[in-house]
């Protein structure tokens, strides 16, 4: 891979302003897990590295108006198996340990998870037309081997999925990131975060080039809610999702009070149905109130030549997680 | 043969090299004043190179040269001939011209002074390219049927006229997707010149061959060129015959007259290193009411590519599987544009018995019998192809012995009849089957003044366990213990051994090491009994070897090591050869086996599992049991990748392949593995060989795929006619 | 058998070089490398540390799996020059004068390989799950644990019980003996 410049940051202001003056040639590195895959592809091309990796961001705290404070550099190994996580968030520890594997998670940190990039085999050579790699190239995957691609959020320009388990879990929970810029601190509602591809897929999110990602807080757990993280994929591990679905429902007297549902494997960006989720809510907690939502989650859909079965393959992923999360409601 | 070593299981005599590091494969090794070389790979299929921009590459720091079209040795082809063992994986030689002919091709070879230099410079080299169309990227994207071959067509009775009158037949095609042999280890060459004699470290499965080839293809004499290959990352048949990479590596430390060491990228290895290829095949069978097989006609489409001509012999093992009068099988091949297909574990019949196993059980749906029965009243008693005796089968046994452990009596033959909660249970089975293959082989044993012996031929341990079986041979019949015997391979000046590859190491090179260690035991008795010998003036006749000495019949023992010592002797030699004799003519020589598959089908969330594995796969005698069954298990495994997963994914618009690496071909990984449940009958094959032993690296990938399959439609009612069985052709939609 | 017989060699062309201090199996080595090289490449070509393997160099197959500050990690995808200040264990820092690791003697016994390639990688993720209390001790967890480790030669049975008997419960270690 090309060489670069590397440095270390100290402190997060050293970081933001050490990328100040570089923007879109400099990179940050936490885990490496996305960075050095992709510049070995020569898919990333950084003139300069920054390793954040000194920063004080590896705690996990409950803050006072009982929400979870994450630091970005809290691995997604650390993150799973921390007990406010498993605890009150199982849904997310599920979602970490279906993703990657047990050497990657490791590595990998939240922030970072967060930055991750697609795995669109289009995107990922140089010699194709990809419109997020090399704007105005094309998009090689429309007409090709789109298997593994976008239903949800797509456009003529980008079908890529966003590959992401943690993020899909932490969309359907509710969080706010907090980023750190040479003005300031700033907050954005996760679900604002990840852009949808539109006429500029390389446009991935929201992050400023000089900003930095140093929190992911967690929205207060859902009282009584049950959750279920489902991926379907080809073999038993280590694989991204065909389809996935984060699901947390909370019961009473057989009647659901409160859902949210997310999607991964099968939008650009972490895919929160919105709709399904109001749809659910006051329905009877059975499987035709599920399947209800699954059609209005995938209604907008548009499937290509090889990705069609995932429409009906989401909408059982989606079933099923809510048939799970439901069970698992601690007043049903 | 009672036997103290063999056939009993046995650590690894190779085994703490491997598990402290110190195994030293080809990419672990350095040589002094070392460059790295990287290719650059054409990124179109079809066209011609028209120009190659290498100013930025060349002015990147650390590198020394590129090689290209215009820039590199003129060098011959290789004759390519398996009697003179100069085979190659690829004809074409690297750079010969500017024809792009598949995506991955080789245009260029970076060479520099660390590899991060290389790769670098690779990734900076541009090329302008005339793109041609019509690339055929597969032979499941195109109706070309290929051309005939008449050198693989088999025949007799009128199949045609039996299939026409019998009253339950079935008429399918199959297709099978190309795969890739994802070998843990890519290809990988250091070559070095020392004055004019070229050294080369390979990953091979054929040190021989690649060490005639490379002579042939630098025009140098045979003793000129050493090819080692001590530790191999595993090969699956991709590292039998050489590829390019490694010419263009050879000729790249010639011209710069330093060590170059190459090793591809995953992606660089499946693009232009050798895979399964792609087939499509037309499976006509037809029975009388009970099940007896009247008509079986196996027709095979397979791919090669435009530079090389490889077949992969689908219908080989159909005309000697089951009792049938009328049998025609023929096979076509089809060019297309991507890199060359090669050997991969039991070439042609893994695919040609996934077909033909495939269609069994779907002639027994039609024929509303178990599928276990239909192979027993179609039981072939000697090879129905050749007529001959088979020097040792025990299918039956296989049969019985998987069936009553699996608890196969317990089937509904239904399909989705039977449940678990929620998920379906499916069962399904299939016959394996493999010939028995054996080669002439050299051999070279020297025992040593320090009372170790060593055993020495050139050919290679790729995982299947060849250290451990020589020394459990020298062992066995030397009575010295394993850890005071040392075992050399991979190296081609070593006494010529066999290819890796055909299940044939076993019984190959086993009788030419115990020749070599009954010569080198005569050689000893001649000094015991010579003049100041330990036994001297008896006859040499009267002695025997018993625990690592020499015995007479008075009870005198003195051991080699004393009896050398004490002649002042470093070690006396025995050189070895042997090789298949009359038996050849009188027996036929094949194993075979079963496998008994559950699958789970978890319709509510398309989730397709193998459960549960049962096997029993009757080689002879296993010389080394647990190595031995180690080859049955992970053969299961790769065998559920093949039935489920794998797939080289080829864009049908430009013929470039599109799941390139470790994340998007899908092999199985740890929490795939089912329970597995494998069995080796234990019925030595005399007539094959002295130690009884047929190869096992193989058989146990043949016929898993259908069984599997087989389990499928057990459970789903519906049959999947292409590999993979990916959900999408499985799920309700 | 056969020892490597070519001498390593220091790799000390190319630009923009970096001193890094790397502590490996409890040597201090000094190394000056780009910042593109990752820590399996320096650990291999380097300081000719073989032992751990690269078998895809993009994180999908688990050959390369080291342990950093006793954490099992990709080193195909960790520069080098991040790793100064902790501690990397690599397969050749199993074994010790007293003999093999015992995971190591239970890959032997139960034939836990076949080429030997992942099989570094497949000890090393190995080794750390067991020190690590967050991962369940039945097979299921231990297989889903050690997916990361691609097996091409389908050994996972046997690696599998070696864990397990590396660990001191589950399977025995199987006793020498005529077996079918």
């Amino acid at each position: 891979m090309r060489n670069f410049a590397f440095s270390s940051a100290e402190n997060v202001d050293q970081a933001v302003s050490s990328e100040r003056g570089n923007a879109g040639e400099a990179s940050y590195i936490a885990g490496g897990t996305t960075l050095i895959d992709l510049v070995k592809l020569d898919v990333m091309r950084p003139v300069q590295v920054i390793d954040l990796n000194r920063l004080p961001l590896r705690e996990v705290e409950r803050l006072d108006d009982g929400r979870l404070r994450i630091g970005a550099l809290v691995s997604n190994t650390d993150l799973a198996h921390h007990p406010l996580v498993t605890q009150h968030y199982p849904l997310l520890s599920q979602a970490l340990l279906a993703g990657a594997s047990t050497q990657l998670r490791n590595m990998a940190s939240t922030g970072g998870n967060v930055m991750q990039r697609t795995r669109c085999p289009y995107f990922r050579d140089v010699a194709a037309a990809c419109n997020k790699r090399a704007p105005g190239s094309g998009c090689d995957a429309l007409e090709g081997v789109n298997r593994m691609h976008a239903l949800l959020g797509t456009s003529e320009h980008c079908i890529a999925t966003h590959p992401s388990d943690m993020c899909v879990a932490m969309t359907a929970l509710g969080a706010t990131l907090t980023l750190e810029g040479p003005n300031g601190t700033r907050e954005i509602a996760f679900g604002d975060f990840h852009r949808l591809p539109m006429d500029r897929p390389d446009l991935e999110h929201e992050l400023e080039p000089d900003e930095l990602i140093t929190h992911v807080t967690l929205d207060t757990p859902v009282v009584g809610g049950g959750s279920h993280y489902l991926k379907l994929r080809d073999r038993a591990s280590y694989e991204f999702a065909l389809a996935s679905a984060a699901a947390m429902v909370a019961v009473e007297d057989g009647v659901i009070r409160e859902a949210r549902l997310a999607l991964g494997g099968v939008a650009t960006k972490p895919w929160r149905a919105v709709e399904a989720e109001q749809a659910l809510a006051g329905k009877p907690a059975r499987t035709e109130s599920f399947e209800k939502a699954a059609e209005i989650a995938l209604s907008d859909a548009v499937p290509r030549e090889h990705n069609a079965f995932k429409v009906p393959l989401a909408r059982q992923a989606i079933v099923r997680a809510l048939e799970k999360a439901s069970a698992a409601s601690k007043h049903h | 043969m009672d036997t103290q070593v063999i056939g009993h299981r046995t650590p690894r005599v190779d085994g703490e090299f491997k598990l402290t590091g110190r195994a030293d494969y080809t990419v672990d090794w350095q040589a002094q004043n070392m460059l790295y070389g990287y290719p650059v790979p054409a990124s179109i299929a079809h066209g011609t190179l028209e120009k190659l921009h290498l100013d930025t590459a060349r002015a990147m720091p650390g590198v020394v040269d590129i090689f290209h079209h215009g820039h590199f040795p003129k060098l011959y082809r290789s004759p390519n001939s398996p009697t003179h063992q100069d085979q190659v994986s690829e004809v074409r030689l690297p750079f010969e011209d500017e024809r792009i002919h598949y995506d991955g091709q080789y245009i260029a070879l970076v060479v520099a002074e660390s590899f991060e230099q290389a790769r670098a410079a690779a990734h900076a080299v541009h090329a302008d390219y005339r793109r041609e169309s019509g690339a055929i990227a597969s032979l499941l994207d195109t109706d070309r049927e290929g051309r005939l071959l008449a050198s693989e067509g088999a025949s007799r009775g009128d199949p045609e006229k039996a299939f026409d009158e019998a009253p339950v037949k079935i008429d399918h095609t199959y297709h099978i997707a190309a795969e890739s042999h994802m070998q843990m280890e890519v290809h990988a060459t250091l070559a070095e010149w020392r004055d004019e004699r070229l050294i080369v470290h390979e990953s091979s499965q054929g040190v021989v061959y690649q060490h005639k080839a490379m002579a042939r293809i630098f025009g140098l004499p045979d003793e000129s060129v050493e090819v080692v290959s001590h530790y191999i990352g595993s090969g699956f048949g991709n590292k039998l015959f050489m590829w390019p990479h490694a010419v263009a590596t050879a000729g790249a430390a010639q011209m710069l007259g330093r060590p170059v060491k190459t090793i591809l990228s995953r992606q660089q290895d499946m693009e232009s290193g050798g895979n399964r290829p792609a087939s499509r095949q037309r499976l006509r069978l037809a029975a009388d009411p009970d099940g007896r097989l009247v008509s079986m006609r196996h027709d095979s489409t397979t791919e090669t590519s435009f530079v090389h001509r490889y077949v992969d012999s689908l219908g080989s093992a159909t005309p000697s599987l089951y009792a049938c009068d009328n049998v025609a099988i023929s096979q076509r091949l089809l060019e297309v544009h991507h890199g060359t297909p090669c050997p991969m574990r039991a070439p042609g019949e893994t695919s040609g018995i996934h077909a033909l196993e495939t269609a069994l059980d779907e002639l027994a749906v039609e024929l509303e019998m178990d599928p276990l029965e239909l192979r027993r009243r179609n039981y072939a008693d000697q090879d129905p192809a050749s007529e001959l005796p088979w020097s040792s089968k025990h299918l039956d046994d296989c049969y019985t012995s998987a069936a009553k452990r699996f608890g196969w009596e317990r089937r509904d033959p239904a399909p989705g009849a039977m449940r678990d909660g929620d998920e379906i249970i499916g069962w399904g089975m299939a016959t394996a089957s493999w010939p028995a293959l054996r080669m002439p082989c050299a051999a070279r044993v020297e025992l040593r003044d320090d009372g170790s012996v060593m055993a020495a031929c050139g050919t290679q341990d790729i995982g299947t366990g060849t250290y451990t079986i020589v020394a459990q041979t020298v062992a066995e019949l030397s009575g010295v213990p394993l850890k005071d015997i040392e075992v050399r391979l991979g190296e081609s000046t070593l006494p010529a051994g066999p290819l890796s590859g055909g299940s044939m190491v076993t019984a190959t090179a086993l009788p030419a090491v115990a020749a070599a260690l009954r010569n080198a035991f005569d050689a000893l008795k001649e000094v015991a009994t010579g003049e100041g010998g330990a036994f001297e003036g008896s006859d040499p006749e009267s002695l025997e070897i018993e625990g690592g000495a020499l015995k007479d019949d008075q009870g005198k023992r003195v051991s080699f090591g004393e009896m050398l010592t004490q002649q002042k002797l470093g070690s006396v030699n025995g050189e070895g050869q042997a090789a298949p004799g009359d038996e050849k003519g009188q027996y036929s020589f094949r194993s075979f086996g079963a496998h008994f598959v559950e699958v789970r089908w978890d319709p509510g969330i398309s989730r397709l599992r193998v459960a549960r594995v049962v096997s029993s796969i009757d080689i002879g005698r296993a010389i080394n049991p647990s190595a031995a069954r180690n080859q049955v298990e992970g053969s299961i495994v790769m065998g559920i990748g093949m039935a489920l997963t794998e797939k080289l994914d080829y864009d049908p618009r430009d013929a470039r392949l599109i799941n390139n690496n470790y994340a998007d071909y899908i092999v199985p990984c740890h929490a795939d593995m089912p329970e597995i449940g494998v069995e080796l009958l234990d019925n030595p094959d005399y007539a094959f060989n002295e130690f009884g032993a047929r190869g096992v690296g193989e058989i146990g990938l043949t016929g898993i795929a259908a069984a599997i399959g087989n389990a499928v439609y057990h459970a789903t009612g519906k049959r999947i006619r292409d590999l993979p069985i990916t959900l999408e052709k499985v799920m309700d939609t | 058998m056969n020892m490597k017989e070519y001498s390593r060699q220091g790799d000390e062309a190319g630009s923009a070089e970096t001193a890094v201090t790397l502590s490996v199996n409890g040597e201090m080595h000094q190394l000056r490398i780009s910042p593109n090289v990752v820590l399996l490449d320096a650990l291999r070509d380097r300081l000719g540390l073989t032992g751990t393997k690269k078998g895809c160099d993009h994180g999908q197959c688990g050959a390369c799996t080291v342990h950093l500050d006793g954490q099992a990690i990709n080193s195909c995808l960790k520069l080098a020059v991040m790793c100064e200040g902790h501690e990397v264990t690599t397969v050749e820092g199993l074994a010790n004068d007293a003999g093999l690791h015992p995971v190591q003697q239970a890959f032997l016994e139960h034939d836990a390989y076949q080429c030997g390639f992942c099989t570094p990688g497949q000890m090393m993720s190995a080794t750390a799950l067991l020190e690590d209390e967050r991962i369940g001790t039945d097979d299921a967890a231990v297989r889903e644990a050690m997916s990361g480790n691609i097996c091409r030669c389908g050994a996972y049975k046997n690696i599998l019980a070696a864990i397990q008997t590396a660990r001191g419960q589950g399977q025995a270690a199987p006793t020498a003996g005529k077996t079918s």
